[in-house]
């Protein structure tokens, strides 16, 4: 049989047209899918070691923002599952939910995101799915009308008789810069991911983390004055809560998941793409999440490997935490200086009698905050 | 519109919008918070003791400028019994430097402090202009570096004078947390931001009083003073890591003023979050290090960084992922935990003194001997003589030279 007339091979088969090229390899779809599959299934391969070890079956919660990252995370995941259960004894090394918040009740309500909901449901049948609206953190978290109240201070008065999505909507409103806001929403979220994580008994929430995302979270969390909940923020261990924190997408960048999207038909129909940050928008008017997203994608087109670098070497981080450090209530952040820490940031805004109880960095998108 | 009252006194018309909080106050507000900000960060870190000689690193830029007349007013105000000093180091680069140390001799007769001038030439022999010429403008920044740290160690130490003070304010703390996570160095990550950087072994501590106060405010002090200073940026600086940093702190603090404060509380925080094994070596190995990541070092950029050293760094990266493919990991079976521990130590280096100039150092001999033999190895007896003596490559391209001629004549 004649070899196959082909222009570009793919590097790994030799069988089929290279479609892509990352990582100064040429790749065919299913050769590509299969890469970064490998690289995922390889970071959630401890849990079938754990399941050894402890005899029991760990359950993991995978938020899904129906965005690319942690629609192809669910995929991967699907088709390792499918995989297993295809075997004569099947043996899932976990018991995977999966959580949509509904992006309806955080962003502008949009019927796409219902549409996107409906397709992902069907796409993928053996999976649990819940969907949530953002409001439900006051269901899941149960301290915290209280704990917004006290944080927002006099700029913002809970009416106790609105229902709970009238409140969160006042509260996210008295929010006045787009940094503050969009730290407070990530700060929310997490927390409605948590509380839903114990509410099942979830040891572990598996995030959909692109490793871009993950530097640019790294970056921003250092200039919101978070430095020290990277250690959970973007690091794989244990949260504040009790709740570990995993990050299988930690070795994929944002444009080679955006390339597993292009060739995986399975996941047209159910990706609502990103809203495009306008490059109209004034750096200022810019939150400094999506400064430091568009700062690593800009700067990560050349120094690819430098920006992944970023969230390693945040990952090499070590919490130091012990039993007598206070947490922020809002946010499970370090309130004060970490142990070891003897610079005086934290005295200089002494003056402002909330600082005692919240931490550094929510105290900075506080309502009304000078800053 | 109406003049807006002061926010502090709300009595004075206020002429300047704080950099840092956008609070509205008159000026002699402004100068009165910006010396108690000081004041409170020498307090709370417990910088100086009472008769203390303190020399302070003055290039008669802005932020030394701004230090010098801020510690002199406070050491007054507060009694903090400090004996000050100028100590001014001459790279000898010719339109830089000349102008800036005749603003340094003036701050010695305005602020009636003691002034010492010591240069690169009568030091190591070598100005900073005869490098360049040596070496070409790019990665000249590495020795200007090096060079200084000694210097200004040596010079504190011909006073007498175990304490020096620079000018580093939070910007430059800033940028040096962000290019330390950018280059992925984990040790200068938890050495940068601490505001003393002493070493077990050398007697020589070295601190920044300013590194909380951002750099427009000790502009706009040095302005509302009328302090007599030098502006302007070194001829030599390159781009490099700290360029892409200094970038993105300048678009933060557009977003958000207060960022660079709170990316130096993050830095102080994950200062103690490294781990310890990491950390140990930078601690252990003493002034070299400790004097090594001295933050901003020619006020325009880090010593160390070069003009392709974000390219080279991302080769590097790249190459090792390529690698990485074509390895075969192998492990060693799991033994009992004190394995585990072994696999953790990380070399520690010893500190002792370098053989030929006696500087500290964890080497036998130390970066500035190495980057003086390298100058001198390539350094002409004298100007005449260049046919002597020349390296192969230079002999080939005089023999080109010589036949290109050949040539020419022969046509």
């Amino acid at each position: 049989m004649p070899a196959k007339e082909l222009v570009r091979p793919c590097l790994d088969c030799k069988d089929a047209e290279a479609v892509l090229d990352t990582r100064k390899r040429q790749y065919c779809g299913n050769c590509f899918q299969r890469f970064a599959a490998h690289k995922v299934l390889l970071r959630m391969s401890k849990y079938k070691q754990l399941k050894k070890e402890t005899g029991q079956t760990p359950k993991l919660l995978l938020p899904l923002s129906l965005g690319v990252s942690s629609s192809v995370l669910l995929h991967i995941i699907n088709g390792d599952i499918e995989r297993q259960l295809a075997n004569t004894f099947v043996n899932l090394g976990f018991e995977l939910t999966i959580l949509v918040i509904d992006p309806s009740t955080i962003l502008t309500p949009d019927a796409k995101y219902n549409q996107a909901y409906e397709a992902v449901t069907k796409a993928f049948p053996k999976l649990t799915f819940n969907r949530l609206p953002f409001h439900s953190v006051f269901e899941y978290v149960s301290d915290m009308k209280e704990i917004v109240q006290e944080y927002a201070g006099s700029s913002f008065t809970d009416d106790e008789s609105l229902s709970n999505e009238d409140r969160l909507t006042t509260f996210r409103a008295s929010i006045s810069t787009a940094t503050s806001k969009a730290d407070l929403d990530s700060v929310l979220l997490t927390r409605l991911v948590v509380g839903y994580a114990k509410s099942l008994g979830c040891g572990t929430v598996v995030w959909g983390d692109s490793d871009t995302r993950l530097a640019a979270k790294t970056l921003a969390g250092v200039a919101k004055g978070r430095g020290a909940s990277l250690t959970w923020s973007v690091s794989d261990g244990m949260s504040p809560w009790g709740v570990a924190f995993d990050f299988p997408l930690r070795d994929l960048s944002k444009p080679e998941l955006e390339q597993f999207k292009g060739v995986c038909e399975e996941l047209s129909g159910i990706v609502v793409p990103d809203e495009p940050i306008s490059d109209n928008v004034l750096t200022k008017n810019l939150s400094i999440d999506e400064l430091m997203m568009r700062y690593v994608r800009t700067q990560g087109e050349k120094y690819r490997g430098v920006m992944a670098n970023v969230s390693r070497t945040a990952n090499k981080l070590e919490s130091t935490t012990g039993s007598d450090d206070v947490l922020c209530p809002l946010c499970g952040g370090h309130v004060g200086n970490v142990k070891g820490n003897s610079g005086v940031t934290v005295a200089n805004q002494s003056s402002d009698n909330y600082s005692s109880k919240f931490c550094y960095g929510c105290m900075r998108s506080r309502p009304g905050a000078n800053c | 519109m109406a003049p807006t009252a002061c926010f502090n006194c709300k009595e004075a018309r206020a002429v300047i919008i704080r950099p840092k909080n956008r609070h509205k106050l008159c000026r002699a507000c402004f100068l009165e918070v910006f010396e108690t900000e000081v004041h409170e960060t020498i307090i709370g870190t417990n910088l100086f003791y009472p008769g203390e000689r303190v020399a302070i690193g003055a290039s008669g830029g802005k932020d030394s400028t701004v230090l010098a007349a801020v510690l002199k007013t406070l050491n007054e105000r507060y009694r903090y019994g400090l004996d000050l000093c100028l100590l001014s180091i001459d790279e000898g680069i010719r339109g830089y430097r000349d102008d800036s140390l005749e603003t340094v001799k003036r701050n010695a007769v305005q602020y009636d402090m003691p002034l010492e001038i010591l240069g690169y030439g009568e030091l190591y022999g070598w100005t900073m202009d005869q490098v360049v010429a040596q070496i070409g403008k790019k990665g000249n920044c590495t020795y200007c570096g090096v060079f200084r740290r000694q210097a200004l160690d040596r010079g504190a130490a011909k006073l007498g004078i175990k304490h020096v003070v620079t000018g580093h304010n939070a910007d430059d703390v800033a940028e040096t947390v962000m290019m330390n996570l950018l280059r992925a160095d984990l040790p200068r990550l938890s050495r940068g931001t601490s505001i003393v950087t002493e070493s077990g072994a050398s007697d020589i501590k070295r601190s920044k009083p300013l590194k909380y106060a951002y750099e427009k405010e000790i502009v706009l002090y040095a302005h509302h003073r009328q302090l007599d200073y030098f502006s302007t940026e070194c001829i030599y600086s390159p781009e490099a890591f700290r360029g892409s940093a200094r970038t993105l702190i300048k678009d933060l603090e557009k977003i958000r003023p207060s960022s660079i404060l709170d990316i130096v509380k993050s830095g102080e925080d994950m200062a103690a979050l490294v781990p310890r094994e990491v950390n140990q070596s930078g601690k252990k190995c003493g002034s070299t290090a400790a004097a090594e990541d001295d933050v901003g070092g020619c006020g325009s950029q880090n010593g160390r960084t070069s003009g392709g050293e974000m390219a080279a760094m991302e080769k590097e990266l790249a190459e090792n992922e390529s690698a990485e493919s074509r390895e075969t990991e192998i492990r060693l079976p799991k033994g009992p935990p004190s394995s585990v521990h072994l696999q953790k130590t990380v070399k520690k280096q010893t500190l002792g003194h370098c053989e030929r100039c006696g500087y500290l150092s964890s080497q036998r001999i130390c970066k500035a001997c190495n980057l003086l033999d390298g100058l001198n190895r390539n350094r002409p007896k004298t100007a005449i003589e260049v046919s002597v003596g020349l390296e192969d490559e230079e002999i080939s391209s005089t023999l080109m030279r010589q036949m290109e001629r050949t040539e020419l004549t022969n046509s």
